[in-house]
Order: C-alpha cells, then sequence, then structure tokens
C-alpha cells in the first residue's frame, strides 16, 4: 500500500479546557502559598486569634486595630500575585501551572506585549476598580465560548493548549 | 485519532479559534526560579516596612503569655545607676502595653529579681501592671522586696520560692555628709541661700534637727502611701500591712505565712496558675526591651571576651587547682 505523504506530527491550538485552567491557576497559587507568601505567614498567623475560634475571630474583627495591620499585607501579597503572573506570562507566555497543564497564552495580535501582559493580570491589582475582576472574570469564563476572562478579552490575549494528531490518524 | 481532546469537542472549540501561528514554548525553569527568588525577596522587604507602620514585634508571632523581666534596681532611668543592673520603668511600661495590646497575649508573668529603687518608678509600673486587662502573675525569683514588691503586689497573684526574699516595705533614704573632711584639710563651707532649705541635704554641713524632722516627715509619708498601696493591691487589712511595714524583709514561707504572697513555688507554678485561670496550654515569649545595633555587637564581645578570659584562665589555674569543690548557695 502507498503511504501517504503526512507530516510526521501536526499541531494545532484550540482554548485551554476550564478545568486545565482551574488546576493550573491552583498550582501556581500553592507556589505562591508555599514560596512567595513565606515571609507573610508569620505576619498573619499573629494577627489570627490563636484558638481559631468564632468568638475569638469576631471579636478581632470587631476590634478593628488587628483588621487593619492585615489590610497593607493583603494588599502586598496580592501585588506579588500581580508580579508572579506579570513576570512569568510577560517573558515565556506561561506560568509554572500553565507550563504544567501545558497551557500558553497568545496574543490576537503578534506577540505578546507588555501592555497585554499587564491588563490581563489587572485582577491582582487591588486599587478600585481593578479589585472587582476578581468577582467578574471568573464569572465571564463561564459566558464566553472561549473560556475568556474579561481582562483577557481586554487584552486581546486567549490561553490555550497545544493538540498534536496521532500518527495513527 | 486526537491525543488529549475527543475529535468532537476539538472541533467545536477549533470554531471559534482565529487562524494563528503555533506559540514556540520558550519556558525556562531558571528564570521562573529567579522570580520566585525574587518575589520571596519583596515579600520579606514588604514584611519589614509593613511591620514598622503597624508596630508589629517579633514577640507578637508567637506566645499566649508574655514574660517580662524586672531585673536589677527600679529606676527611673538607666543614667541614674552607671554600673548596676537596672530596670528602668519607662521600659517596663512599654513591655507592659506592648504585650496588653496583643490579643494573642492572655497573660503577663513578671519575672523579678529586684531590690526595688525609685518610688517613683516602681509606683509608675505598679499602675501599668493595674491597668492591663490581662492576668497578671508576679514570679518573685532570689529578691522581690521594697519597690519591687509594690509591682508585684499589683498583679493578680504572687509565686515566689520558699528561699526567695520579699516584703521590705518601707522607705529609705541616705546622704553623704563630710563636713569634717572638709575641716581637716582647711577648706570652708560658704553656704548662699534664697530659701531656708534649699541646700538640705547638702553633705558639705551637718543637717540640723530641724532639716532632719522635715525629711523623716517625708518619708513616713512615702512609707504610709506605700503602705496603703500594698493593702489596697492584696485585699489585706491596712493596719495588719502596717504591722509588717518596718522595713523587714521575709523568706517566702514567712511571706506565704503573713499574706504577702499566694503561692510557694517556681515558674512551673506560675504556668499551672494561668493555664488554669485561662484555659489555656501557656506558651510563654519573653518580652525584651529593643535593643540597638551597638547594643548587641557590645553584648556579644562582652559575652566572647569573658568566655575567651574565663577558658585562659582555667587552662592556667584548673590544671593547678585540680577538682576542689567549689560551694555556694
Amino acid at each position: 500500500m502507498k503511504k501517504l505523504n503526512l507530516p510526521e506530527e501536526r499541531m494545532f491550538v484550540a482554548p485551554a479546557l476550564l478545568w486545565k485552567r482551574i488546576v493550573a491557576f491552583l498550582i501556581d497559587l500553592l507556589i505562591l502559598f508555599f514560596i512567595v507568601f513565606i515571609p507573610f505567614r508569620g505576619f498573619i498567623s499573629s494577627r489570627l486569634p490563636k484558638d481559631y475560634s468564632f468568638s475569638e475571630t469576631y471579636k478581632m474583627l470587631t476590634a478593628g486595630q488587628d483588621v487593619y495591620s492585615i489590610i497593607p499585607v493583603y494588599m502586598a501579597m496580592l501585588l506579588l500575585m500581580f508580579l508572579y503572573f506579570y513576570l512569568l506570562e510577560r517573558k515565556m507566555a506561561q506560568t509554572i501551572g500553565k507550563k504544567l497543564m501545558n497551557l500558553y497564552i497568545v496574543s490576537d495580535n503578534a506577540e505578546l506585549k507588555r501592555w497585554q501582559a499587564l491588563v490581563r493580570n489587572l485582577l491582582f491589582i487591588p486599587v478600585f476598580p481593578f479589585d472587582l475582576l476578581i468577582i467578574i472574570d471568573p464569572v465571564s469564563m463561564l459566558f464566553t465560548k472561549t473560556n475568556q476572562r474579561l481582562s483577557e478579552l481586554l487584552s486581546r490575549t486567549r490561553v490555550v493548549e497545544i493538540h498534536k494528531f496521532d500518527q495513527s490518524w | 485519532m486526537f491525543s488529549r481532546l475527543s475529535r468532537k469537542k476539538m472541533s467545536s472549540n477549533m470554531k471559534n479559534m482565529p487562524e494563528e501561528k503555533i506559540p514556540q514554548p520558550s519556558f525556562r525553569w531558571g528564570y521562573a526560579v529567579f522570580v520566585l527568588f525574587l518575589l520571596m525577596f519583596l515579600g520579606f522587604v514588604s514584611v519589614v516596612i509593613i511591620s514598622l507602620f503597624t508596630d508589629v514585634d517579633v514577640e507578637s508571632l508567637s506566645g499566649n503569655v508574655a514574660l517580662i523581666s524586672i531585673d536589677g534596681i527600679i529606676a527611673g532611668s538607666e543614667s541614674d545607676y552607671l554600673f548596676e543592673t537596672v530596670s528602668t520603668s519607662t521600659d517596663v511600661i512599654e513591655l507592659i502595653e506592648k504585650a496588653d495590646k496583643n490579643s494573642n497575649i492572655k497573660a503577663i508573668i513578671f519575672e523579678i529579681n529586684s531590690p526595688g529603687g525609685s518610688p517613683v518608678a516602681s509606683e509608675e509600673i505598679a499602675n501599668a501592671v493595674l491597668r492591663t486587662n490581662k492576668t497578671t502573675v508576679a514570679w518573685i525569683r532570689d529578691i522581690g522586696t521594697s519597690g519591687a514588691y509594690w509591682v508585684a503586689s499589683s498583679s493578680d497573684h504572687i509565686v515566689a520560692s520558699r528561699a526567695s526574699i520579699t516584703g521590705s516595705v518601707g522607705v529609705i533614704a541616705s546622704y553623704l555628709e563630710f563636713p569634717g573632711l572638709l575641716e581637716e584639710y582647711n577648706i570652708t563651707y560658704r553656704r548662699l541661700v534664697a530659701g531656708k532649705y534649699k541646700d538640705i541635704g547638702s553633705p558639705f554641713k551637718e543637717m540640723t534637727s530641724e532639716e532632719k524632722a522635715i525629711f523623716q516627715q517625708m518619708l513616713d509619708e512615702l512609707r504610709e502611701y506605700f503602705v496603703s498601696e500594698v493593702a489596697k493591691n492584696r485585699n489585706m487589712n491596712k493596719k495588719d500591712v502596717d504591722r509588717i511595714a518596718n522595713g523587714l524583709f521575709y523568706l517566702g514561707s514567712q511571706a506565704k505565712e503573713l499574706g504577702l504572697i499566694d503561692e510557694l513555688g517556681s515558674k512551673d507554678e506560675v504556668i499551672r496558675y494561668i493555664e488554669a485561670r485561662e484555659s489555656i496550654k501557656a506558651e510563654v515569649v519573653e518580652y525584651e526591651k529593643e535593643k540597638g545595633f551597638f547594643e548587641v555587637l557590645s553584648e556579644v564581645t562582652a559575652k566572647q571576651s569573658f568566655f575567651v578570659g574565663k577558658g585562659l584562665g582555667s587552662a592556667f589555674f584548673d590544671r593547678k587547682k585540680g577538682s576542689q569543690p567549689y560551694i555556694s548557695t
């Protein structure tokens, strides 16, 4: 039988599956929690009640002073998250989580520009109105056919995965 | 056959995809690790900055029982006593307030090893102890007399060792007088004062009986106040305190009989009392005055020099002395 002259490996891109994106994000969060947020752990645990009881937590929240000292920590952590995603995505179009899940960020234009990397991670900027994106972004993923977040639509970027054809095609 | 995705799903997704190039993987682990370390460093920096502005201290990072030492002479400032161990009221009050602000701290232990000192500084500390909302326990070690006992009396519970020395409720004032010495060296003290008692207590002249009476009256008044404060703090009859407030010090066991302390024991008894009262598992964290860079440096070098000296000394003398018993109480 005559062999068809097909390329040995054919690839094409498709929007990343939602579960893969969630897993990639969780991996990134774990990395951030266990490595980047190490300096914050002692600080936060010192501000939270030792016995974690509801009454103690309520007392702490109503006392005010301790809560206010957590706000700058929360802001600093979000900014570090922003930097993590921005620096990795800008340079390599992938975070560690995306790398492990084989996902990529592609731009609708040509190369992923600095402004695009910035805009797609605006949800981590702890300032109004960007902080609203923390809620709007995941919800918008459910309503777009390509599972794009609102900030992805604004930045004209998409998260894709590469699919390969087997030789048995 | 597709390797990762069903053909049906793939084709439905593909319809939404614009034509584009296959992204070229350019992931570098080296860069990713660099970013992680950079962010961790930035995290440390931001925690340091936040700590500076939100008054968070190392002590607050762990523990639920604060331990504050009152060691040496109680004074208003360190400059009052150059070569003595001093606990200044300013430092102690600062530590008490810091522990009081920390919601994790449930109780404060005052580790007292002091013969007392300035009545003003003692009263300041005693008032700070009374002001706290936490459970306070005074743990008298070797000595907790006079002003130090005043501080102890203001806490909720006093624990002292059977062999410790406490009490000595009374007031002492002393002065040097050397007009005879001046006379011997043919030096004359010329008194020029505007105000009859302006040079009261001057060492260059003998104190008159009137001046002595004035001093004594002041001391009596101060003692009276001391006694009333101890009686109030200990919930005792003022007459009973007055009877034992003759300046005499008592052993821990005697002090227990007299009601000057609540319990005989050590740190274990202190911890047990706090755990029972607060229903917690006590984790003690030491609250100390923050030291400056040069203070830490001089402390370290002083310790090192001491141990080097001690080592050299023992190398020379221990060999000659052999193992003679060293008895201390």
